[in-house]
């Protein structure tokens, strides 16, 4: 049960009391008339083999409001795809497959390439760009939800209680982020609650009250990968292909939206998906490549919003960082005993000691090299460039799901 | 028994003496076949290398033409199709040109009838290339007009004007290539003029309305100037 206190500058949508799940659905339906909904699902093919998968296209199968769905499916054979088009069959809604490694996709990544738009690595971010090209260039809806495909306690309430804020005219959202908590015989969610929330006040210590530094801290979850938004949200964003997705689409939607129009909804009591490990040790993996990651994305934003940035303030925010870290873990031991959860305050510690290390390596690299970007180009810029590269995306995935 | 050898023997030595009179044909063909095959085959690879150093891939997506092929549902780089109907246009050439060696009357006409419809094909390609450019200019301009004017229907007006034009084109293509002229012109001729008469009754039934208020309204404006003269007058 959570309370009803609202959060920072945007809106936050709390799960009071027990609502009807069939009242939401029917709601929804009657929205997405005027307002049709696409659901976005980025999948590896290994996502398949696993248990998560089966659940999520279980419950799919029960939903009837939504107007298309669109897996874009990575690190799949020729093969894999047509069995991943079989597993997908139960659901009633049209589910269009984009086949990310299929040779007319490719072809369109080559495409983009010779034309100097630089997509990016494969991942997440790029797969979610594609799909929102897909939705664009197919023009059937409004409103697109996108959540990861390996949520082991899926359910139909996630989805409707995400989509609700967006679909419904009378709210006038433009950005929805799904929170939650992660938490089973103990607490998860180390980058969000370690790093990105101290990082955030230690920040707003050092350079004082900043609109960016509010919006991110108004999220309980910034770094969920749940979120619904107006379709026009995705012409206008650049996406980043790394691990700063979620913060840097964050600074997208601040950058382009007032935050009044931006909302985060209680979308699950607990959630469960697979877990990073930290790989202290490796920069290049784990939690510390999407740690620094994270901070280069901040760094730069912040930078973009004129905040002057030097050795000596990088140094300080260590310090800084570390004692709010720190502070941290003290409340969350606390939370964790009152609630009856195992607590490790050594491997937290030492988490927390990792991400001071990716702190001063972000810190480093941004200082090298303030402009390097990683955004994915938005799809207005794109199609400005080729002006018929939706129009080939929507043949091409057409024709692989014939 | 000299007379019943000849008999058997004389055929025999006319088809060996034709076949040697004719050897030499088939090995100029031979010859040409092969060269041309690599003649075209480099001649392929250099007009790709051409392309690509212009840049032409590039150009090409701007221009709609990878679009154009894509919606074909031909996926290779438009240099590399490019370069591969070059290479087609130059085997069919070569081909022609070698069974031309072989000096057979009938084949003589075959590649003379062939060479004679070339200008056609290139004609029709023409008409084709500048028909495609022209139906998207005109129905790009439409439907910014139609969308400068409020008007619901904008797209679907763009896309109804670039079909009919579609239509004409395909219709001058095929009649320039000659395939089955009659046919082609009496269903275009039915087609075209179905639909033209089809939205001259419709927009002349449905503008009776739209028509009597305007004579009405231009005849009442017209009073009233005159009633405002008189009044000014006095």
């Amino acid at each position: 049960m959570s309370d009803f206190y609202q959060t920072g500058i945007i809106t936050t949508l709390h799960k009071l009391g027990t609502p009807s799940l069939e009242r939401l659905e029917a709601e929804i339906r009657e929205f997405s008339k005027k307002r049709p909904v696409a659901l976005v699902l980025p999948a590896l093919y290994s996502e398949f083999e696993g248990p998560a998968m089966q659940g999520i296209v279980r419950k799919l199968a029960k939903v009837n409001y939504l107007k298309e769905i669109v897996l874009v499916l990575d690190k799949a054979s020729e093969k894999d795809f047509h069995r991943v088009r079989e597993f997908m069959s139960p659901i009633a809604t049209e589910v269009k497959i984009v086949h990310n490694d299929g040779k007319r996709i490719t072809e369109i990544y080559e495409t983009l390439a010779r034309n100097g738009l630089d997509v990016g690595q494969r991942g997440k971010g790029r797969s979610a760009w594609l799909a929102y090209g897909y939705v664009l260039a197919r023009g059937q809806s409004d409103v697109i939800a996108l959540h990861d495909c390996d949520i082991v306690n899926y359910s139909r309430e996630l989805l409707a209680r995400l989509c609700y804020p967006v679909a419904n005219p009378n709210l006038n959202y433009v950005f929805c982020k799904g929170f939650y908590s992660r938490v089973t015989n103990k607490m998860y969610g180390r980058v969000t609650r370690l790093l990105v929330t101290p990082l955030i006040r230690s920040m707003q210590q050092l350079i004082g009250q900043h609109g960016f530094l509010m919006f991110l801290d108004s999220f309980r979850y910034p770094l969920s990968g749940e979120f619904c938004m107006v379709t026009d949200l995705a012409r206008v964003n650049r996406i980043p292909w790394d691990w700063g997705l979620e913060v840097g689409s964050l600074a997208e939607v601040y950058r382009n939206f007032s935050p009044r129009r931006v909302c985060q909804v209680d979308i699950a009591e607990t959630y469960e998906h697979k877990h990073q490990p930290l790989s202290a040790d490796d920069a290049g993996k784990g939690l510390m490549k999407m740690t620094i990651d994270i901070c280069k994305s901040i760094f730069r934003t912040l930078a973009s919003e004129g905040v002057v940035f030097s050795e000596g303030l990088f140094k300080s925010l260590s310090v800084s960082y570390l004692r709010t870290a720190e502070d941290a873990i003290m409340k969350y031991e606390a939370d964790a005993a009152i609630n009856g959860l195992e607590f490790d305050r050594h491997s937290e510690a030492q988490a927390v000691e990792a991400f001071t290390r990716a702190i001063s390596q972000a810190s480093q690299v941004f200082m090298e090299n303030p402009m390097g970007t990683p955004l994915i180009p938005n799809w207005n810029r794109v199609t400005s460039a080729i002006p018929g590269i939706l129009e080939m995306l929507k043949k091409a995935a057409d024709e692989d799901n014939k | 028994m000299t007379d019943f050898l000849n008999l058997i023997l004389e055929p025999l030595q006319e088809v060996f003496a034709k076949f040697r009179t004719f050897m030499p044909n088939l090995l100029a063909m031979l010859v040409i076949l092969s060269m041309g095959i690599l003649a075209a085959r480099v001649l392929r690879a250099v007009l790709v290398r051409f392309l690509m150093a212009i840049k032409f891939d590039s150009w090409s997506d701007r221009m709609g033409v990878t679009t154009l092929l894509r919606k074909g549902d031909l996926w290779a780089k438009p240099s590399l199709a490019l370069g591969a109907i070059f290479f087609w246009s130059l085997i069919i050439l070569v081909l022609m040109t070698g069974l031309s060696a072989l000096k057979v009357h009938a084949i003589d006409q075959l590649v003379e009838q062939f060479f004679l419809y070339l200008p056609r094909v290139f004609s029709a390609v023409l008409i084709l290339i500048i028909g495609y450019v022209f139906a998207g200019f005109v129905s790009r301009a439409v439907l910014i007009a139609a969308v400068n004017s409020g008007y619901h229907y904008a797209k679907l007006l763009a896309e109804a004007l670039r079909l009919l034009l579609t239509i004409l084109i395909l219709a001058m293509v095929l009649e320039q290539l000659q395939v089955a002229p009659g046919i082609v012109l009496a269903a275009f001729s039915i087609v075209f003029g179905g639909i033209v008469i089809a939205l001259a009754i419709s927009f002349g039934v449905a503008g009776i309305d739209a028509a009597k208020r305007m004579i009405e309204r231009e005849t009442a404006e017209k009073h009233a100037k005159d009633t405002k003269d008189d009044i000014e007058h006095l």
